[in-house]
């Protein structure tokens, strides 16, 4: 079978480049976009993604971590007396008001305060032991290496949280947050930051269960009774997804990618298929010799989508690769990018959706390919 | 197929066919009334001045045009009840197509787009191969398979047309002002191979056109004006042979 849709793109690539380009272009840009949309939502759940707890206990109704509102802190009885908990630990959540050593005004930080013993679970991810053993110091903090210029210090330098003086005694990275900067400290030293919280309450109590697997049934178990107060129980995977759910889609950001999405998927199917069509049309002529020859109508249109399809391979294989170099370039600069397989695969599809979307508005055209038409 | 073996040998008749155009409010009347039979192995040619109605009557004679009145009939199939696949599927057995553009792929060798159309009967690769170096030989291409249609001249590409056309061994072979973009030695060798393939093959081949120099290098002649048919004049026999040598003088 001669190949006439791969033979054609290859001897008229020129004729078909634009179309290449706008498949990968839009893959491109739905890739990148993706990738830091879930970058960026992914740290809206920093703090719980970067922990090893299993389960999360906050003020009920809360829908993203850094919206906590204190609890009792006798909750942590109630999590102590199930057999299947084998290590619950406080996280206290400030929002606070820093003042770096150059001169950089306030900059709103949001101060986790958490257990800096070498067993602890909050961004036991995020924190090598020996970094998170400095955090015993009182005045400590840590910061996302990212966040340094913003915070106008360098490591080593003191500065202040809400009037009180702190120090910055390491930095990490994978801790750069939404509407704010990270900055991580002991319980003790969160404790003397906060102004605002009475002492015997805490943002948040997490977890470790025996049996992960079995985290649904734990929580599920520790939210009856109202004995202890106020208080719900997610798993992290629970509360990771309604953290990240709250600023995609309940902060308009969700619908703005989606808005994105479509246009940049219009664009697209608009050149290419306008490209196809003049590939379409700039070989009527033959087609119709080929139709007066008694090759049929559906065996021209096939050639067309396979047009298409090579098209969009192509335009997919570049985009693959851009991406690639962006993400790599992303990862240089500490910007939040991730991209998870399905989201990729997912992105490919749309952009070979596009080409074959496109591929079908230029099988119209084909209609003009009537062999009485040669006959003049 | 069951005309050829009765008594009348016609491969292609037309009775008393009429086609008008209508363009906005005004009827164009193509051609009036015309009833026509065609004999195999000769070469049969149309003639007459531009708008006189001969390509139309081509158009409907092999299938891609539906008369007004009249019906058309090829090997025997009334044409008129043939719906559109059933006439794409005639056309890949029984018909070649020669255009006075050559329309060929311009990413196409020679020997590529002689099998494009080849490919679709089902046949085998290797039989497909084969068949499209022997048309291609028999035109006197044999040594320019593997070039594009810009690395070819004009009576070339029009002898890869003619290649493609007949590889498929069609009973019918169409062709449409098949020399007029030629120059004169390139259109003598088209024709002659035209009419070889008549006499060889027992080809019924009916060509369009109004070039004066093909009319002493065929058969019969049909003249046309306004739609009718002026003259019908059967010419002596040639032989074949003669066309045969000047074929390759190019």
């Amino acid at each position: 079978m001669v190949a006439l849709a791969r033979l054609t793109l290859i001897h008229e690539w020129r004729r078909f480049l634009p179309a290449m380009i706008a498949v990968g272009f839009a893959g491109l840009l739905q890739l990148l976009q993706a990738a830091l949309v879930l970058g960026i939502f992914g740290s809206a759940s920093v703090y719980i993604t970067g922990s090893t707890a299993d389960l999360w206990v906050g003020y009920p109704g809360t829908q993203s971590v850094n919206l906590g509102r204190p609890i009792d802190a006798g909750v942590e009885m109630r999590l102590r007396m199930d057999a299947d908990v084998l290590r619950v630990e406080s996280f206290r959540w400030v929002d606070a008001d820093w003042r770096g050593a150059r001169d950089t005004g306030g900059v709103s930080v949001f101060v986790s305060g958490i257990d800096a013993g070498p067993d602890g679970l909050m961004f036991a991810r995020a924190l090598p032991t020996a970094l998170r053993a400095r955090l015993a110091e009182p005045g400590a903090v840590i910061v996302d290496r990212a966040d340094l210029s913003t915070l106008g210090v360098n490591l080593g330098d003191a500065a202040t949280i809400n009037g009180q003086r702190v120090r910055v005694v390491g930095v990490t990275s994978g801790l750069r947050a939404l509407g704010g900067v990270n900055v991580l400290a002991s319980l003790a030293t969160a404790r003397q930051l906060d102004t605002t919280t009475a002492a015997d309450r805490i943002t948040y109590l997490v977890a470790k269960v025996r049996d992960p697997a079995q985290a649904g049934a734990v929580a599920a178990r520790l939210s009856n009774g109202p004995a202890f107060g106020n208080y719900s129980v997610w798993t992290a995977q629970q509360f990771a997804q309604r953290s990240q759910m709250y600023w995609m889609f309940d902060t308009g950001a969700g619908a703005g990618v989606l808005f994105l999405a479509a246009i940049v998927f219009l664009v697209g199917a608009v050149i290419t298929s306008q490209t196809l069509v003049a590939a379409v049309v700039g070989s009527i002529r033959e087609y119709a010799t080929l139709n007066a020859l008694g090759v049929g109508l559906n065996a021209l249109r096939k050639v067309v989508m396979e047009q298409a399809f090579w098209v969009g391979a192509l335009g997919l294989l570049g985009s693959s690769v851009l991406a690639g170099l962006f993400f790599a370039l992303a990862a240089h600069y500490n910007v939040p990018v991730q991209l998870s397989p399905v989201a990729a695969l997912a992105c490919l599809c749309l952009s070979m959706l596009l080409a074959l979307v496109s591929g079908l508005a230029a099988i119209r055209t084909l209609r003009h390919a009537d062999p009485a038409s040669l006959l003049r | 197929m069951s005309l050829l073996t009765s008594a009348t040998p016609f491969t292609l008749q037309a009775s008393s066919i009429s086609k008008s155009f209508t363009s906005g409010r005004v009827v164009t009347p193509v051609l009036h009334d015309i009833t026509l039979a065609i004999r195999p192995g000769e070469l049969t040619l149309i003639s007459g001045p531009s708008g006189c109605g001969k390509s139309t009557l081509l158009a409907i004679l092999s299938g891609l045009q539906q008369p007004d009145r009249g019906s058309a009939s090829a090997l025997g199939h009334d044409l008129s009840s043939l719906d559109t696949r059933a006439l794409e599927y005639f056309r890949l057995r029984h018909t070649g197509f020669v255009f006075q553009g050559f329309n060929l792929f311009p990413a196409l060798t020679a020997q590529q787009q002689v099998e494009l159309p080849l490919s679709y009967l089902g046949l085998p690769s290797t039989e497909v191969r084969a068949r499209a170096i022997e048309a291609l030989e028999d035109v006197g291409l044999g040594s320019r398979m593997q070039l594009r249609p810009a690395e070819l001249s004009g009576g070339e590409k029009q002898r890869v047309a003619i290649a493609r056309a007949v590889a498929k061994a069609p009973e019918l072979l169409f062709a449409d002002e098949p020399t007029s973009a030629l120059d004169a030695a390139n259109g003598q060798i088209v024709i002659d191979i035209l009419h070889r393939i008549a006499r060889t093959r027992g080809t019924t081949v009916l060509c369009v056109s109004h070039d004066p120099r093909l009319i002493s290098n065929c058969d019969r002649v049909l003249t046309i004006e306004d739609g009718r048919i002026l003259n019908d004049q059967s010419l002596p026999f040639q032989p074949a042979a003669m066309v045969g040598t000047q074929e390759h003088s190019v």
